[in-house]
């Protein structure tokens, strides 16, 4: 496929480097020549240094012919411009980055006047996973599958956990416990596929998966900390906070804001008067502790600036606050922070990739196996794949135990009819499932791939 | 350093060799000619050589990084050379090893001076083979081999900006792979063309292959000791010279026409220039020479349009012996082996784009000394030139400047001939024109040189072929530390 990215910053980089390793063409558009540059230096890519929403660009980069543009600019206006030239001139599906709330809050009618196929909001995407991180504080991280029906749940192995020191198969025979997928590992940075024969040790970053009740029960079971979040403190106030206070605050919980700019703290407490807004610098240690952060359920650090973000976020650790969720964008540390302390960590630029890749993949594939959704785990080792399983493929009708599957990808779970079935070795896979895959192998897009006779 | 990719590039590239060499071995069977054998045991051992080292080394890390690249280029080129001189050792086409080394690399780098005394007197097999080296190395090695195995493109980056000539590295497709072999495609049509047009003039099929692929790598090889003169035929010098002057234009503009846009080709600045050099160098010299040929304009005019044309592309065919013009006449050429062709292309020199920037620069220098406080930008192809290109174009030239002199110093040192003659010997060797003047002009050969003075050449015409900066980063320590 030809793929057009405006804008190679962070975002637009890092996808057009996953695209580039899927395969297709990829031509890059940025004003700034050393980006250009940069990028066709290490990727395998054309670059054009020139102003994506300018028709000329659009036509040398051929937008005629590609099938899909990716607008990742800094500007929202020249994403939804570039969107809008490539469409008319026949590009097949455009996707835009729009940041402002303003554009947001009309989000559907732009997408529709414009003709945009979809539009991605960074900030928006990234509170909506903080949301979830806080409906389960003893979890790093969260991710939902087939609608909601299936969550795949993060979380570090204490050394009294009930799990650790067992191997898995033996974990499944206890009959009181309830059962779920052991999806895969992290230790000493690597990702891990675990079979039946593998043994949790303290200090893994477990992955399971199993429907919301079960994970819901297996928790319980270990013990975990499953009282809700009710008082969260938020540094920072800019649009993720926004975004945040606005699913929180109707889950009940009591959000309180700290914003260091007297302009924007009183432009929030306009429009958040449900919320609790201090004027006050997020990293002066006095304030937070004037303002009972010892008292808080979880603090969540969203500064412009991810040193503030980390320090702060160290700091309420020490202090013994239960859920301490840290925003950080450079996607390279995410590892270094897990050795500091800081399990729970969101990246803005991370997810806006993964949103965007997730339609990409899908709009790639016209045979085989629909993806139809992506996430990655572990900083990019492994990924979560959500197919539908089609008549025609291979591996329908046969048991799991009787097709090979390819090593490092584990077949998590199966959702057949709104019933989650976690896989045995004498299940099967029938027409129309949706099986969600784990793989430590990137670039799969087709069921096909993974399993087969 | 990532030798073991560095080490399994070789492989693939001395593989893409041997299969090139076993061409004309075949050829050779076909007539029955005795050299047959000594190619057949050249490609034997080349492509032993390159499966060995395909096989046994699996790199940690596929990606080769930019200092790395340049190391690669030249030691492939090196390596290429090494292994291409087999046929000439093995049957001992000429005296000694250094000669046959000195005739590959001057193939490979579309150079095309020659060792020969005694052209006439080699086997077809061979003969063909010193010419598919031209072919090869015009379009470069490292292209084909990333054309042929896309899998190789990734890590290749760097080399590839490498091999290609010209101050920008720009692909006609985002994927290099993709791009290489459309280049090669159109580097195979113009190939079959010319042979087509060869044939229709009246050249056998044979001498018309050899002459296909000579100009197209824009070398100068070829079967007979008064090179094209021997035809004596003003169609087929006409048809060359207008297939030189193609495989001197870049190679990109051809891609544009064959999707359609033929407007391109007006709107390239650096062609305008090409050709511009080129009418002007003819018109003028044309006036200078008539005398040579008894006043006889059209018979001037015939001989000069074509050296003319051999020069700037840096093909080097000779239909007159040019060192008994006029001097002026000769400074002329001798200053036009150092424009060379466009970038993109397979002609050698400096590259008309270089020049026309340099040339920009120094009027935009003087605009300047006269009025300091105007600004001005200088300008190529309707965009504005970035500093750091006009100042590797600047560094560039003073390089070249100095290897033509430290070369010159060199070839000296064996005390042989005279200055004009070592001179326009370094300088057609970095140009990768292939005749100078005096004792190296057009109707001598470079046998007599010492073999000091012939390895001397044989790196400046690698160092000209590479752009330089490849064969000389093989002398930077930076350039060989390990990586991991």
């Amino acid at each position: 496929m030809k793929i057009l990215v405006i804008g190679v910053g962070k975002v637009g980089q890092n996808i057009a480097e996953h695209l580039v390793k899927e395969g297709h063409d990829i031509v890059v558009v940025d004003e700034r020549e050393e980006v250009v540059r940069h990028c066709c230096d290490s990727l395998d890519v054309m670059g054009i240094n020139g102003n994506g929403a300018n028709v000329k660009v659009l036509l040398e980069a051929k937008a005629e012919e590609a099938d899909m543009l990716i607008a990742t600019t800094a500007s929202d206006e020249i994403n939804m411009l570039c969107c809008l030239i490539a469409k008319r001139l026949g590009t097949g599906h455009v996707i835009a980055r729009i940041r402002d709330p303003e554009y947001h809050d009309n989000l559907n009618l732009l997408q529709k006047e414009l003709d945009i196929d979809m539009a991605v909001n960074p900030e928006r995407a990234t509170a909506l996973e903080i949301g979830r991180l806080l409906r389960f504080p003893f979890a790093n991280n969260i991710e939902a599958f087939a609608r909601g029906k299936v969550e795949l749940v993060e979380f570090s192995a204490q050394p009294n956990d009930a799990v650790v020191g067992v191997p898995i198969s033996d974990i499944g025979k206890r009959s009181l416990m309830p059962r779920v997928l052991y999806a895969a590992v992290e230790r000493n940075d690597k990702c891990i596929i675990p079979d039946g024969n593998f043994i949790i040790e303290p200090g893994d970053h477990v992955f399971v998966a199993a429907d919301s009740v079960t994970i819901t029960a297996y928790f319980s079971y270990l013990g975990k900390n499953t009282t809700r979040v009710k008082h969260v403190m938020i540094m920072g106030g800019g649009r993720i906070s926004y975004y945040l206070a606005k699913i929180i605050i109707p889950m009940g919980i009591h959000v309180t804001i700290i914003e260091v700019d007297p302009v924007k703290a009183a432009k929030l407490s306009d429009i958040l008067p449900e919320a609790n807004v201090i004027l006050g610098d997020g990293t002066d240690q006095d304030i937070l502790e004037q303002e009972d952060l010892k008292k808080m359920d979880a603090f969540v650090t969203l500064s412009d600036r991810d040193e503030e973000n980390l320090m702060t976020g160290l700091f309420a650790t020490k202090l013994g606050v239960p859920k301490v969720i840290v925003k950080n964008n450079r996607i390279s540390y995410g590892d270094v922070l897990k050795t500091i302390g800081l399990d729970s960590m969101v990246s803005p630029k991370s997810i806006t990739s993964d949103s965007i890749l997730r339609y990409a993949r899908g709009a790639i594939n016209s045979e085989g196996t629909k993806v139809e959704y992506l996430y990655r785990l572990m900083n990019g080792k492994a990924e979560v794949l959500e197919f539908t399983a089609k008549a025609s493929d291979s591996y329908i009708g046969i048991q799991l135990k009787d097709l090979t599957s390819k090593t490092g990808t584990i077949v998590a779970v199966i959702v057949r009819n709104s019933k989650i079935i976690i896989p045995f070795g004498n299940d099967h896979i029938e027409p129309g499932d949706r099986v969600i895959v784990i793989s430590s192998i990137t670039g799969i897009t087709d069921l096909n791939e993974v399993i087969s006779k | 350093m990532n030798y073991r990719m560095v080490l399994r590039t070789q492989g693939v590239i001395l593989m893409l060799e041997a299969l090139f060499m076993s061409i004309a071995a075949f050829v050779s069977v076909y007539y029955g000619e005795p050299t047959a054998v000594m190619l057949f045991m050249s490609t034997g051992i080349t492509f032993l050589c390159g499966i060995i080292l395909w096989l046994t080394i699996k790199p940690k890390e596929k990606t080769v990084r930019a200092k790395e690249g340049l190391i690669v280029t030249a030691i492939a080129w090196i390596l290429l050379s090494l292994f291409g001189s087999l046929p000439f050792i093995f049957s001992k086409t000429y005296p000694t090893a250094t000669d046959a080394i000195f005739e590959t690399i001057s193939g490979f780098t579309t150079t095309g001076a020659t060792i020969s005394t005694n052209l006439e007197a080699i086997p077809n097999g061979i003969m063909l083979w010193r010419c598919i080296t031209h072919w090869i190395g015009g379009m470069g090695i490292l292209a084909l081999a990333v054309a042929l195995l896309p899998t190789l493109s990734g890590g290749l980056n760097f080399v590839l900006k490498a091999e290609s000539p010209g101050p920008e590295f720009s692909k006609i497709r985002p994927k290099t792979s993709s791009s290489a072999k459309l280049l090669y495609v159109i580097y195979i049509m113009l190939t079959l063309s010319e042979f087509v047009a060869l044939l229709i003039a009246g050249m056998s099929p044979f001498d018309a292959i050899l002459h296909s692929l000579s100009t197209a790598g824009t070398g100068g090889f070829n079967n007979y000791s008064d090179s094209v003169a021997h035809f004596n035929s003003a169609t087929i010098e006409a048809i060359i010279t207008v297939f030189m002057i193609l495989f001197g234009v870049n190679f990109s503009l051809y891609y544009a026409v064959l999707l359609g846009n033929v407007k391109s080709l007006f709107r390239s600045e650096e062609l305008r220039w090409y050709l511009g050099f080129y009418a002007a160098g003819t018109l003028i010299i044309t006036f200078l020479v008539t005398g040579n040929y008894n006043g006889q304009f059209l018979q001037a005019f015939r001989y000069t349009s074509f050296t003319v044309a051999a020069t700037m592309s840096t093909t080097g065919f000779v239909t007159t012996n040019f060192d008994l013009w006029p001097l002026a006449a000769k400074a002329i050429i001798v200053s036009f082996m150092f424009v060379g062709g466009c970038a993109g292309s397979t002609a050698g020199g400096m590259k008309v784009v270089r020049i026309a920037l340099m040339i920009k620069q120094s009027f935009h220098e003087v605009r300047h000394s006269v009025q300091p406080r105007r600004v001005n930008s200088i300008r190529f192809e309707k965009r504005t030139v970035d500093n750091g290109i006009l100042h590797s174009v600047a560094v560039f030239f003073f390089t070249h400047i100095c290897l033509v002199i430290i070369g010159t110093l060199l070839v000296s040192l064996c005390g042989q001939y005279d200055f004009e003659s070592n001179l326009t010997a370094v300088i057609t060797c970095i140009c990768n024109v292939g005749p100078g003047l005096a004792k190296l002009g057009p109707a001598e050969n470079f046998a007599g040189y010492h073999a000091f003075a012939k390895y001397v050449l044989a790196f400046l015409m690698l160092a000209g072929r590479l752009e330089i900066f490849p064969m000389l980063a093989l002398f930077t320590s930076a350039s060989w530390k390990k990586a991991n």
